[in-house]
């Protein structure tokens, strides 16, 4: 028998997005990008039993019983201008697509019920094999996938590390196995490095200044996942209703962004000034591989929450956490994404 | 000097005509958060032409 490296698992998943939660992407809408962690998307079959239920004569279960399905997992890559813009349209769910090869831009911003939004983000579907075919380890999909959030780090250093994003999703349940999905060539990635930052937050450049240390941003959509199981949602297999229940949507609660970052603090150093007076002013952070890849991410107004003096290898520095608020005119947080790649999230 | 790019957005609730707006942050992201939505180009007229027989 020959063991199988984790290395070899291949994952691919909707860059277009399903027409509904419960019809997977085809190939053809799929990618297949490359990531960093060894997490994989295990489905979950919860299970009850009849352990407390009277008249069996004893406190044992004798039955077993299949109720619903989990599916979910983590993709942490490098942070590219392909990945980021996936993961912008997908987790805010409202998308503007314009321009042609090689310059498709993203205009991405969240989802608004009370403007007349949807409250159920767009799905996807996540295939994940290991030597799929005759000498099968591992194919499956899970379809009625929606982004949970994302976390995006800059750091200082040389390395693509100081450049990353971490996405998490969750699923409907719903799973093809075997998937049925040929897995297409892996996208060639542009990647925006830690380098290329320019950033400003609250009337203060922290790159030209020379002073940002570490930044750290993230969305969560706080996915409200048992409110997708209501009556009618569905079992894993239709008309079977001993084969557990599937979700029939996945909505977001109350959700929250979040900024941090770490500069350098000297004299004329504003942060704490501005904690004291709560200066309210945006925050845009962009990244760029060249002008036809990048990704532009506005906070429309912050505010300190905390702003704390300490030290990073010996050098004084001040860490603030960010309060994103809501503008009335853009809202909280726009993103714009630019790369090659055509009809995400379409 | 290019042409601008454009894109078709449709009021919220799928209400009132299209518009086209110019694709750019500064327009779009207003115009989102109020609920407009990106729609495809509305299919233009075809122009009626009198009969030159009558």
């Amino acid at each position: 028998m020959s063991t199988s490296r984790l290395q070899e698992v291949l994952i691919c998943f909707g860059k277009q997005k399903q027409t509904d939660i419960a019809t997977a992407n085809a190939a053809v809408q799929m990618w297949q990008l490359r990531k960093l962690n060894a997490a994989l998307a295990n489905p979950k079959l919860n299970t009850e039993n009849d352990a407390d239920e009277f008249g069996k004569g004893h406190e044992f279960p004798t039955q077993s019983f299949q109720t619903s399905w989990d599916a979910g997992s983590t993709i942490e890559k490098y942070l590219s201008a392909e990945i980021a813009a996936w993961a912008m349209a997908f987790s805010f769910g409202k998308v503007v697509k314009s321009g042609s090869t090689p310059n498709f831009t993203y205009t991405c911003t969240p989802l608004f019920p009370a403007a007349g939004d949807a409250a159920e983000l767009p799905y996807f579907s996540f295939v994940e094999q290991i030597r799929p075919g005759a000498g099968i380890v591992l194919d499956r999909m899970a379809v009625g996938c929606a982004i949970e959030g994302w976390t995006i780090s800059i750091g200082s250093g040389p390395g693509r590390a100081n450049s990353k994003i971490n996405i998490e999703f969750v699923g409907s349940g719903k799973l093809t196995e075997p998937s049925g999905i040929v897995v297409p060539a892996a996208t060639l990635e542009k990647l925006l490095p830690s380098a290329s930052l320019a950033l400003a937050i609250n009337g203060v450049n922290y790159v030209s200044n020379k002073n940002i240390v570490s930044l750290e941003t993230s969305w969560k959509n706080n996915i409200v996942m048992d409110a997708g199981f209501f009556p009618g949602s569905g079992f894993q297999t239709p008309g079977d209703a001993t084969s557990g229940a599937i979700r029939g949507r996945l909505e977001f609660g109350k959700r929250q962004g979040t900024l941090r970052f770490t500069a350098r603090f000297e004299n004329g150093s504003t942060e704490l000034t501005k904690l004291k007076s709560q200066t309210t002013g945006a925050a845009v952070i962009t990244l760029t591989y060249d002008a036809n890849n990048s990704l532009q991410i506005t906070w429309e107004k912050v505010s300190f929450a905390t702003a704390e003096v300490g030290e990073t290898d010996g050098i004084v520095t001040v860490a603030v956490e960010c309060l994103p608020m809501y503008d009335s005119t853009n809202g909280i947080i726009s993103a714009v994404a630019k790369c090659g790649v055509d009809s995400i999230c379409q | 000097m290019t042409d601008a790019i454009t894109v078709w957005l449709v009021p919220p609730y799928g209400q009132g005509e299209p518009k086209e707006v110019e694709a750019k942050p500064a327009i779009l992201v207003p115009l989102m958060v109020a609920g407009y939505s990106q729609c495809p180009p509305p299919h233009k007229k075809e122009e009626v032409k009198p009969d030159v027989d009558e």
